[in-house]
């Protein structure tokens, strides 16, 4: 505070975003999307201000209270996947619910049954530096899935995909959403901005809020 | 000062102890001052990351306090040995007008200590801080009591010299003496016992009943606190008595030495932690109106309770193993 490297990421917001739907933050690079979204998801706590989700205030929680809600309430897909190599696909999308102690069969059998619905239960056991990039970015969504969050939060998703994988990963928010899944996306790509499934736009430059309209 | 490795360790323990407890009290005056849990205000957030932390390491140092009384007293038992007159811990502790204060200091600090400790729990286990300004109010209050402790402390390890001729628990506390110690260990035996076996039952019973039926948390509470009592003047008056196996010596601290097992450490470790968390399961029971603390509120009191309630029990066994296994009895020994 009043450091002379001081450097506000977001000021001013003010936002209500509605559940079950699918909201983009469109902006360009240093505008604050990723900030807002780590916030949103309790990745990083803001210097002032509050989040609510629901009626419960998540922003001035304990770690322990935080952990529990990354992992329930949240599932981040991020923009470099960050998929573990070394391990097999099947045991990256188990991971994120292994402290939750559920046992190993019942977990190995929801993971793939989630790997079903992305298509590729056959590459279950390939290690992920063997995937190609589609079939990472659907592991990485059935990881983001594993602890059935209400809200899927994706960073960029789609800046290292071809037009193909991007709408590819369209539809499957789509059909994310239609199970009732809240989706938040930062993004500058139109093909996700532009995507028929999307809710509401909201523009960000300069840290701020530029506008919001359904598109 | 006499040098010696314990008694640095507990110098160096206490001034770090009242260092941290004066800066958590500092931050503990703040947040009475500007806590405002629906403002998200910077200073607001600052304070709740900064509360977060220092309860973190509050939990550790004043963990540490409590161990330090039973330090304090090996230490002083320990040194009885380069003191003239001294026999124990008792005559140690007589060799300057700083020791039995600060013992007593110690004491009181671990009960309110322990009282903090258990708040904290609580109000960790919510997500709103419900507890934030009691805990720190209680704070408050403790800070200046560890500083004076620790200024007490200082002057009896300072002021001790190998050349002071003390006195022994002989002359200390036995019945001959004239003073209110003496009046204490002379209590009649027969009424001390009653007491002591009577509270005990009252005590169990109504911490069964709370644990069981969630009701008469502050009725065990009360009995807790009155039986750290009477069973303080029953180690005093007759407990002791059978642990040394003569009928006139009361010392509360031989009991702390080698010759009879160290038997003095458990005893007071579960009176004193087993009292401290029948009281702590008792007062919790103002909380219950807390809407963040509703579902986990009786899982504490059941924990402190049944805590209590198990040392509470290991206390009674060490005293009732002494009275059924020794070769003294008190027969025609009236009191």
């Amino acid at each position: 505070m009043g450091k002379t490297n001081e450097y506000k990421a977001l000021n001013g917001i003010n936002l209500n975003i509605h559940l079950n739907e699918v909201t983009v933050f469109r902006g360009p690079s240093g505008s604050g999307k990723t900030t807002l979204l780590s916030i949103i998801g309790c990745m990083a706590r803001p210097t002032s201000g509050r989040i609510k989700f629901g009626e419960r205030e998540i922003s001035s929680l304990p770690e322990r209270f935080l952990t529990e809600i990354r992992q329930k309430t949240f599932g981040f897909i991020f923009q470099q996947l960050n998929l573990i190599k070394g391990i097999t696909a099947l045991e990256n999308v188990m991971l994120p619910s292994y402290p939750s102690g559920e046992c190993y069969s019942s977990l190995k059998k929801r993971t793939m049954g989630l790997l079903d619905i992305f298509s590729i239960p056959d590459r279950a056991e390939a290690k992920v530096e063997w995937l190609s990039g589609g079939e990472a970015q659907r592991v990485a969504i059935a990881r983001a899935m594993i602890n059935n969050p209400a809200v899927i939060i994706a960073d960029e998703p789609t800046a290292h995909l071809d037009s193909k994988l991007s709408k590819e990963f369209m539809g499957i928010m789509d059909l994310l959403k239609s199970e009732g899944k809240t989706v938040l996306i930062a993004s500058h790509d139109p093909l996700i901005y532009e995507s028929a499934i999307v809710d509401r736009i909201i523009d960000m430059r300069d840290g701020r809020i530029d506008g919001a309209m359904l598109s | 000062m006499i040098i010696h490795p314990s008694i640095i360790a507990l110098f160096v323990s206490s001034l770090l102890v009242s260092f941290i407890v004066l800066y958590a009290a500092f931050y503990g005056l703040h947040i009475l001052r500007k806590w405002d849990i629906q403002s998200g205000s910077e200073l607001q957030l600052s304070l709740e990351r900064k509360t977060y932390l220092i309860s973190t390491f509050l939990n550790y140092i004043l963990g540490f306090q409590l161990i330090s009384l039973f330090l304090y007293l090996f230490v002083a038992d320990h040194l009885h040995t380069f003191l003239v007159g001294a026999m124990c811990a008792a005559g140690s502790l007589y060799a300057n007008d700083y020791g039995y204060p600060t013992l007593i200091l110690k004491l009181i600090n671990f009960l309110f200590v322990g009282v903090w400790l258990i708040l904290n729990y609580t109000d960790n286990r919510a997500d709103d801080y419900p507890l934030i300004k009691k805990k720190n109010l209680l704070l408050l209050i403790i800070a200046p009591l560890i500083v004076i402790e620790t200024f007490s402390q200082g002057n009896y390890f300072l002021q001790l010299k190998p050349n002071i001729i003390t006195s022994c628990c002989g002359s200390l506390f036995s019945n001959g003496n004239q003073s209110i110690r003496a009046d204490i260990f002379a209590l009649p035996i027969n009424a001390m016992k009653t007491s002591f076996f009577l509270t005990m039952a009252l005590t169990g019973i109504s911490g069964l009943y709370f644990y069981f039926k969630g009701r008469g948390g502050y009725i065990f509470s009360g009995l807790s606190a009155i039986t750290l009592v009477v069973s303080i003047l029953s180690i005093f008056s007759f407990i002791s008595l059978y642990i040394y196996e003569m009928p006139t010596h009361h010392c509360p601290f031989c009991v702390l030495q080698k010759e009879y097992g160290y038997i003095g450490f458990p005893l007071y470790l579960t009176l004193l932690v087993g009292a401290i968390s029948g009281m702590g399961a008792g007062l919790t029971s103002s909380f219950k109106n807390i809407k963040s603390l509703a579902d986990i509120l009786p899982y504490i009191q059941k924990k402190l309770t049944f805590l209590s309630l198990a040392l509470f029990t290991a206390f009674l066994i060490i005293v009732l193993y002494k009275m059924a296994f020794t070769n003294f009895t008190m027969e025609g020994y009236s009191m």
